[in-house]
């Protein structure tokens, strides 16, 4: 700017001459703009984190998540003293029944004009808790893309990272984890549990009142539902367009599910799922007339004998649980034929958070190939990691080499086919639907 | 643990005396009035009511508003009922009602019933003390472990089931069962009376072992049988008419109380659907925030529906008095009476053997390796749920002990220097003040907290510990009232005349108070202040609520376990909430016995 200024004073009187050298200044500019356009991207990332850093340290860090597994919450105590040993931030673990609770505490904040003085630092989140304070503007934006260690999640070949339930995270929230649906049995009730749904309904009625799933809106049962609901997809598709290959079918049943439902086809989606629901009800356990609440308590019925087949969305707290008692030693995981339904979770930062710097240092520290590599480890937690192996080197990887398993974990490569999540608002039908249908007992 | 009881009936039986003693203080009012410790007596009566009144009311304000539509956190400004038009569409919403009336009701008469019975059959007799001694620990169980130990007592895998498993019932896995959490809420009446039963007789105990009244009721029980009245006849047609004033209170709070809990329902019973307290915790919870509207609305339902139970109560009294009136003084002196007090006697013991069978299955299982039904054994034991219990419970422990220790220091100093103002002014707390003591004990709770959270959220007070100043403020409000009820008689009862010896050689009042007052009540003060620390550690949904769930307390922890995965974790947590008042407990006992031996003749 200070050489067009001089520029123009030396030669005011020919228009075309400042004209000309105004084109080449902005023309040198665009240029060397998109040169080191990378460079200064980079470079302005590095500031802000430096920023970040300095701002960050020494605070409390309030991290708001589920508090119902003993490994997981031994794992973020875990963190706690890596994070107060790194950047001397102090993690508290807000141990919640459900996340929901920390959607309705920044939502009463929000309304009582608490906008910079919030709780809730770090929240652990995905799927409709998510899009509900996506959807609200509960969630600061654009913070998780720029963390230095999200680059190993390979952000451009990985959907999964950035993609919530099939909605658009937009850096509101980084992810944190992959879990993947597994069924686990008592061998010594059932020496054949079922591969397939189709099986699933034969082996109900073989064994009446031997499983159920939790009631929803609970994460387990909505997920049991979903698995269903894709698998049952698929077969409608195949049924109705019998002579087409396979990729087309998958194509076709994404444009369904994994978009918004739309108020035309929600009863054509979802009457597959009550015809099948309707058929395996009656062989449940309480006949279908009392569902558990949570998904724990169901693994509590597989140990009191009452369930001789459950599933689980994290394989690793399996034989965990066979660790501590709480699961005899004749339970077996194995995963179904027709699929394993998976997502990634994550951790997001509330609009108002009181520590949202402190909170992003967490975030990144829980990206950092050593907090995934100890994650994944089955004895600490066993969830998998959402880091790109490709993009670690070589001493990254080999944080992340495995150990012999326990006879109740879900043997290595069992999961063969994995069903994404549909749209989240299918989620909302599926409940109103069920709640309609099975929500009071007849 | 009987001397909480003892002093715990209310002002009535004794107005009377009071009046003589409170004569001689005026006196002694002029000549102080200007002394700060006077002023300080006087005003606390206010403040005490300030403290009540404020989170009570202001949180039903709170729930009002969104009841009917205005909500700003919602962005909905507009009043309507929108929220009550979606209640009424909840679907199995009569069956929420229902369920909800018919644990409350049912649970409280059946509590009440045999309370009655038990004195009835025993009164009079050693085994009213013992049966005493047994129940009374039961008391200081928080109602979430004794919820967790009816539900693995009853279950189809549970210690009745396996002690009749496999040899006689054939079962190699556990029967399907409806127990826990059926839908027509036994669980939940079974589990809530076993609660109320030793409350409601220990409040009748105490209210017998008033020295006066106990004695007169006594002689004439004495008198009846000589007449040739049946111990039981005996019993309903002289002891009642004139204890049943004295219970009215504590039953009302049983009954208020057991139809808008939400620990017991919520581990005990069926969720297809829930009664209507937990759906409406289970709304405010919910992802859906526009269900809060809904809550509120519900939450207003609630208070209806306990107000409606409360008065159907009352009127039910009026019913039983016209109609047994007359049969009072009708001169029969047997109604089967053998009959009766052969299945009391059968009722009781098996009362007995279900909690012991209920806490033994407790202690197993926070000790039990495999355990795999049915066996009535476990396979081998173990200390490690202890262990991984005692590396987590640090931040709980602290939480739970430094907040019902606060909270029962102010409550303690609080009545006695409401009592001590009673004593200056020379009359009883107005009956408006007395009243409002109770409110807390006979609005549902869930109605009112709801509104104070977000009270307490739109004061904004940046302070770091506000959450524990939050959580010390609803506790407050439950702590209180037992806390008062315990005190109020034996300070009314004290012998005034130390009082006016000291003040007469010129102490001042505080002196008095502190140096002569205080040692006499060492004891009662004790008791009180371990009741107020078990009724403090049992709080669950205004810890929850009020330390917007950053606080834990052994509590919290006890109900997040409760229908979590294991059985062993939540035994733990379970004895953990007992033994906390139990301690307490022991202590206000034996404390005594060392300190200000003199006082005690």
């Amino acid at each position: 700017m200070h050489s067009i200024k001089s520029l123009q004073h030396n030669t005011r009187r020919n228009f075309y001459c400042v004209a000309f050298c105004v084109l080449i200044s902005l023309l040198y500019v665009l240029i060397m703009n998109s040169a080191v356009a990378a460079d200064v991207h980079d470079n302005e990332q590095s500031v802000q984190w430096k920023n970040i850093e300095t701002h960050g340290v020494k605070q409390p860090v309030y991290f708001h998540a589920w508090g119902g597994d003993a490994q997981i919450n031994a794992y973020i105590q875990w963190v706690a003293q890596q994070v107060k040993a790194k950047y001397q931030i102090n993690l508290q673990h807000v141990k919640l029944s459900d996340t929901s609770e920390a959607v309705s505490r920044v939502l009463a904040e929000k309304s009582a004009n608490n906008h910079s003085q919030g709780n809730v630092d770090l929240v652990w989140i995905n799927g409709a808790n998510f899009s509900t304070m996506a959807q609200h503007s509960l969630l600061l934006k654009g913070w998780a893309d720029q963390l230095p260690n999200f680059k190993f999640t390979d952000p451009d070949n990985n959907p999964a990272v950035t993609l919530d339930f099939g909605v658009p995270t937009l850096g509101m929230e980084s992810p944190w984890g992959q879990a993947s649906m597994t069924f686990y049995y008592d061998r010594m009730a059932t020496l054949t549990p079922p591969q397939n749904l189709n099986e699933l309904v034969t082996w109900t009625q073989q064994n009446p009142g031997r499983f159920s799933y939790p009631k929803p809106p609970d994460f387990l049962g909505l997920s049991f539902l979903k698995y269903a609901l894709v698998v049952l997809h698929q077969e409608s598709l195949i049924a109705s367009n019998g002579l087409q290959s396979k990729d087309q079918h998958v194509h076709s049943y994404q444009d369904a599910l994994y978009a918004p439902a739309t108020p035309e086809n929600i009863t054509e989606v979802l009457q597959p799922l009550w015809i099948f629901l309707d058929e395996l009800h009656p062989n449940l356990w309480r006949k279908g007339k009392h569902f558990m609440q949570t998904g724990l308590e169901m693994r509590r019925l597989v140990d009191d004998t009452e369930l001789s087949l459950a599933f689980t969305f994290s394989g690793p707290e399996i034989p965990a649980a066979v660790k501590r008692f709480d699961l005899p030693q004749s339970i077996r995981s194995y995963a179904m034929a027709d699929g394993s339904l998976s997502n990634t979770h994550f951790v997001g930062i509330p609009y108002n958070a009181s520590h949202a710097e402190s909170a992003q240092l967490v975030a990144n520290f829980l990206l950092s190939p050593e907090a995934q590599a100890y994650k994944q480890q089955a004895e600490v937690w066993g969830d998998k990691t959402v880091l790109i192996a490709s993009r670690l080197t070589a001493p990254q990887k080999n944080l992340f080499k495995t150990q012999t398993s326990h006879p109740s974990a879900l043997s290595f490569n069992s999961i063969t086919r994995t069903l994404s999540e549909p749209h989240p608002s299918w989620v909302e039908d599926i409940t109103l639907g069920w709640q309609q249908r099975y929500g009071v007992a007849p | 643990m009987t001397n909480i009881q003892n002093k715990n009936s209310i002002d009535k039986a004794v107005i009377p005396k009071s009046k003589g003693k409170n004569n001689s203080q005026s006196g002694s009012q002029l000549n102080h009035s200007t002394d700060w410790f006077t002023r300080m007596v006087k005003f606390s009566p206010k403040f005490l009511l300030l403290l009540l009144i404020v989170p009570v009311f202001g949180g039903l304000i709170g729930v009002l508003l969104p009841a009917f539509g205005w909500a700003p956190a919602l962005s909905q400004y507009d009043f309507g009922f929108q929220g009550f038009n979606a209640l009424w569409q909840t679907s199995g919403f009569g069956q929420m009602i229902g369920l909800s009336i018919a644990t409350g009701l049912v649970s409280t008469l059946l509590a009440f019933v045999v309370t009655l019975m038990i004195l009835a059959a025993f009164f009079n007799s050693v085994w009213l003390d013992r049966i005493q001694q047994i129940l009374s620990p039961i008391l200081v169980i928080p109602h979430a472990a004794a919820a967790i130990a009816v539900g693995f007592l009853i279950a189809p895998s549970g210690m009745i089931s396996r002690l009749f498993s496999p040899w006689l019932s054939g079962w190699e896995l556990a029967p399907n069962g409806i127990f826990p959490h059926d839908p027509y809420g036994i669980s939940i009446i079974l589990g809530l009376t076993l609660k109320e039963l030793p409350f409601l007789l220990l409040m009748a105990l105490g209210a017998l072992a008033q020295p006066e009244l106990g004695k007169k009721l006594r002689s004439q029980h004495k008198v009846a049988l000589n007449l040739g009245y049946c111990p039981m006849t005996a019993f309903f047609k002289v002891i009642l008419p004139s204890l049943y004033p004295l219970l009215r209170l504590p039953l009302l709070a049983v009954l208020a109380y057991a139809s808008s809990s939400v620990e017991m329902p919520l581990i005990l019973g069926p969720n297809t659907p829930p009664t209507l307290a937990v759906a409406i915790m289970q709304w405010f919870n919910d992802v859906d925030l526009n269900l809060r509207i809904k809550a509120s609305a519900g939450a207003l339902l609630q208070l209806a529906l306990t107000g409606g139970l409360l008065a159907l109560w009352l009127l039910g009294e009026k019913l039983v008095k016209c109609l047994f009136c007359e049969s009072l003084t009708n001169g029969r002196r047997e109604y089967g009476g053998a009959y009766w007090q052969t299945i009391t006697g059968v009722v009781t013991v098996s009362v007995i053997v279900f909690i012991g069978l209920a806490l033994l299955g407790l202690v197993f299982w926070s000790i039990a390796g495999f355990w795999r039904f049915p066996t009535a054994l476990p396979d081998s034991f173990t200390l490690l749920h202890w262990q991984s219990a005692a590396m987590q419970v640090g931040e709980p422990l602290f939480n739970t002990l430094f907040i019902g220790i606060i909270t029962t220091l102010i409550a303690i100093s609080l009545t006695l220097l409401c009592l001590e103002s009673e004593q200056i002014k020379g009359k009883l707390l107005s009956r408006f003040t007395s009243l409002i003591i109770y409110i807390p004990l006979l609005v549902p709770s869930i109605a009112f907290l709801f509104g104070l959270v977000w009270i307490q959220q739109l004061l904004a007070v940046q302070v770091s510990f506000i959450s524990y100043i939050n959580v010390i403020i609803a506790h407050l409000l439950f702590v209180l009232p037992y806390v008062f009820l315990s005190l109020a008689s034996s300070y009314r009862q004290l012998d005034s005349r130390f009082a006016i010896v000291a003040a007469s050689l010129g102490t001042k009042p505080c002196k008095v108070f502190l140096k002569v007052k205080l040692p006499q009540l060492f004891a009662p003060i004790l008791i009180a202040a371990a009741l107020g620390l078990a009724i403090s550690f049992g709080q669950y949904l205004p810890t929850l609520l009020a330390g917007g769930g950053r606080i834990t307390t052994i509590t919290t922890e006890a109900i997040t376990l409760a229908n979590g995965a294991s059985r062993r974790t939540s035994a733990v947590y379970a004895l953990m909430q007992m033994l906390l008042p139990l301690i307490g407990f022991i202590l206000a006992w034996v404390l005594p016995k060392f300190i200000y031996k003199t006082a005690h003749r």
